[in-house]
């Protein structure tokens, strides 16, 4: 095969995710339609379920692309709106539960790479104890303060006027373009393609990966910040189960979009938000064809079919011997 | 310049999603006659007022294994879906109050009539997800927190609740700790299932107590209740009293094989559960003669138990005891909003009956069974009426 085919595949390939997109998407408008259910309630519910899991991811995806990741961004995220929700109740300032939200987010992401960086600890060993810390911690403080209600919360009234789709718009759209602009704009996103394509060779070349690995757990914590916030304008009450399916979706949803999981330089930072958004369709698609009471879990199986089918697709345009380009 | 073409197209269809969302109905909804359009809130069930109609009701749910939850899908499913003008849809497991909030978005978005909630992860956004959407909303497993309540019980589509209170909880798990007690029990081991779950707190303070033990130096329901939020659990060094608690755990079934082994091992006299150990571990404590105690329902499974097992004491629900909330729902949407005396939201509490062997297990379960269940159509149809009145309701609940 010439290098030319081998290119015009890998170009198909990658296109392969957005048209696998496009057709999730007139499937599913053509289901929801069949079925006469409204599609203009049905796409919001969609986007909704997508948003956070598309903004966490899209931050995470700094992670992947240097061939790690992280497993504590679901508990990153319920410790991030557990403490936003105490911070509100005892000062009833929004702006500063705004803040100490996103502050947390950034602080737990830190706390992750520095244990990486400094500790020379595997990034992935690192989340894991930190998930079974921040779960911890945030089910104390829920328990106690919550107590039989079983949960604490805000007043809907706090967080309403940021509950409508231009504002949830807007902050995906501004926390995509600055990502993009670091990853595909900036030295720090090439480098950090570099490092996790061939950690040696960046080492070799003089980049220090310490610092851009603190960089991406930065850029994951903005989005667990603001993955948290989100999650509170769509119900302002925190459980202990909030955002407790984020980590593993997260991974689905990046390879979804088309991202390999081993990083590098075909590492895409748009695979979040497309595959976030692929795989909130397959489940819809798969929820309302499939009757719930035919089988509890038949939609996961179906899920998890697609996704070997998409890792193996993808996974078609790593095995050439042609370098990324 | 792929590569531009491959990021271009990716964020279109990001874009087209969002734009999509954002756009007004491009469909029509399965009951969408209604004229409010300057919201997505869709009156859904006030659209239908056709008697000959079929009845779309959404039924959240967070447990769809357990005993309790399998009999009061059955009764739905196979008896009233059978013997009314109604379908059931039920839900995946919902883990938590944004899955819960999605789920009645969707029924709202199916053009569902009611929401009945099996599901408690975030009670006060049902229902204000409910109001918002214009769908009847009630609660068939366990009662609102008396604040929420307070709350929520003017709403307009919020129809009530009817379940066991918290203190009945308490009690019933004070009532299963007395009854070995007053056995001569002298240690047990005791599964707090779920716990944080309220009403696993509450019934396993209540257990505590029955054993005439005290938890951190209280008896009282309020006192050991906060403790236990506080541990996430029982702690046995808090524990003091006659009746010794040699064993504690909690948590999934295949979570916990090595505690029920270790708590075996401690050769407890009774096996105490506040939920589940009948799903979990019926088939370990028979097999090991462990005598056992749960608050269920009167199903075959549990039958199985009592008869052939180890299970002594069993606190259950009839699985029809759901019934009456299915016929303040149907009132409701038939334009019968039914209120309490003060004009609000009706709550009624319903305890627990218990079987300490197979004849009085029998007794409850083959009178809740099949095609006789306890509430079963005659009973229903004296309630589902345009001119029924909370007294009825209420009546025919005492009268079970």
């Amino acid at each position: 095969m010439n290098i030319k085919k081998i290119i015009n595949r890998q170009n198909i390939i990658a296109l392969l995710p957005m048209a696998a997109l496009a057709v999730l998407f007139l499937v599913f408008c053509t289901v929801v339609n069949a079925k006469g259910y409204r599609l203009d309630m049905y796409l919001k519910i969609v986007f909704n379920e997508a948003l956070v899991l598309a903004i966490v991811a899209t931050g995470a995806t700094f992670i992947y692309t240097l061939g790690t990741f992280d497993i504590s961004l679901g508990a990153s995220t319920l410790f991030s709106a557990t403490l936003g929700v105490m911070v509100y109740n005892r000062t009833e300032n929004i702006a500063l539960m705004m803040a100490v939200i996103l502050l947390t987010g950034i602080v737990c992401s830190l706390l992750n790479s520095v244990l990486a960086s400094i500790f020379h600890i595997p990034a992935f060993v690192t989340t894991v104890a930190m998930m079974s810390v921040l779960s911890a911690v945030s089910a104390q403080i829920i328990t106690v303060n919550g107590g039989a209600l079983g949960g604490i919360s805000i007043p809907s009234s706090v967080v309403k006027p940021f509950d409508n789709m231009p504002f949830k718009i807007a902050t995906l759209l501004l926390f995509f373009a600055v990502s993009v602009f670091v990853f595909e704009f900036t030295k720090a996103g090439r480098r950090m393609k570099f490092v996790g394509g061939n950690p040696l060779c960046a080492y070799l070349t003089g980049i220090k990966a310490d610092k851009y690995t603190i960089l991406a757990f930065v850029m994951a914590g903005i989005g667990i910040g603001l993955g948290a916030f989100l999650t509170l304008v769509y119900t302002p009450s925190v459980t202990t189960t909030t955002a407790s399916s984020i980590g593993m979706n997260i991974f689905i949803a990046i390879v979804f979009g088309g991202m390999p999981i081993s990083g590098g330089a075909r590492s895409r930072i748009y695979a979040a938000l497309v595959g976030g958004f692929s795989y909130m369709l397959l489940n819809d698609i798969l929820e309302i064809v499939i009757d719930s009471s035919a089988a509890y879990g038949i939609t996961q199986v179906i899920s998890a079919v697609f996704f070997l089918i998409v890792v193996y697709i993808t996974g078609m345009n790593y095995k050439t011997a042609l370098l990324p380009r | 310049m792929n590569r531009k073409v491959t990021k271009v197209l990716g964020l279109a269809m990001a874009a087209a999603m969002t734009v999509m969302t954002g756009c007004g109905n491009s469909a029509p909804a399965a009951v969408s006659d209604t004229t409010d359009n300057s919201t997505d809130n869709a009156v859904v069930s006030e659209a239908s007022a056709d008697q000959g109609e079929t009845r779309k009701i959404g039924v959240l749910v967070a447990d769809v294994s357990g005993e309790e939850a399998l009999g009061f899908r059955n009764y739905y499913e196979k008896y009233i879906q059978n013997n009314y003008n109604v379908t059931f849809d039920y839900t995946d497991a919902l883990a938590s109050a944004e899955d819960e909030k999605a789920a009645i978005e969707k029924f709202a978005s199916k053009g569902y009539d009611a929401v009945i909630s099996l599901s408690s992860s975030d009670r006060a956004q049902q229902i204000e997800t409910c109001e918002e959407y214009g769908i009847y909303y009630a609660v068939a497993s366990g009662v609102l927190d008396e604040s929420q309540y307070e709350t929520y019980k003017t709403y307009e589509h919020f129809v009530g609740q009817v379940g066991p209170s918290n203190e009945t909880e308490f009690e019933a798990g004070k009532e299963m700790g007395k009854y070995f007690k007053d056995k001569g029990v002298k240690s047990v081991a005791i599964y707090g299932a779920f716990i944080p779950n309220p009403m696993h707190v509450y019934r396993a303070a209540g257990v505590i107590a029955g054993l005439g033990d005290t938890y951190g130096g209280t008896d009282d329901m309020n006192g050991m209740i906060g403790q236990i939020f506080q541990d996430q659990g029982v702690d046995l060094t808090k524990v003091s009293g006659d009746v010794e608690v040699v064993a504690y755990l909690q948590g999934y079934g295949d979570t916990t094989t090595d505690e029920l082994n270790a708590a075996i091992q401690k050769a407890p006299e009774a096996f105490i559960s506040v939920g589940m150990a009948t799903t979990f571990f019926a088939q370990t404590l028979s097999q090991e003669n462990i005598p056992f105690s749960d608050i269920d329902s009167f199903t075959a499974m549990n039958s199985e138990s009592m008869k052939n097992g180890s299970l002594e004491y069993l606190a259950g629900k009839y699985s029809s005891s759901i019934g009456p909330v299915f016929a303040l729902v149907m009132d409701a949407i038939n334009g019968n909003v039914i209120r309490d005396p003060e004009g609000n939201a009706v709550s009624f509490t319903q305890g627990y009956l218990v079987a300490t062997d197979a004849e009085s297990f029998d007794k409850y379960y083959v009178n809740d069974n099949g095609d006789t269940p306890i509430f079963d159509k005659a009973s229903l149809d004296g309630i589902i009426g345009q001119d029924v009145t909370y007294d009825d309701v209420k009546a025919l609940i005492e009268s079970k």
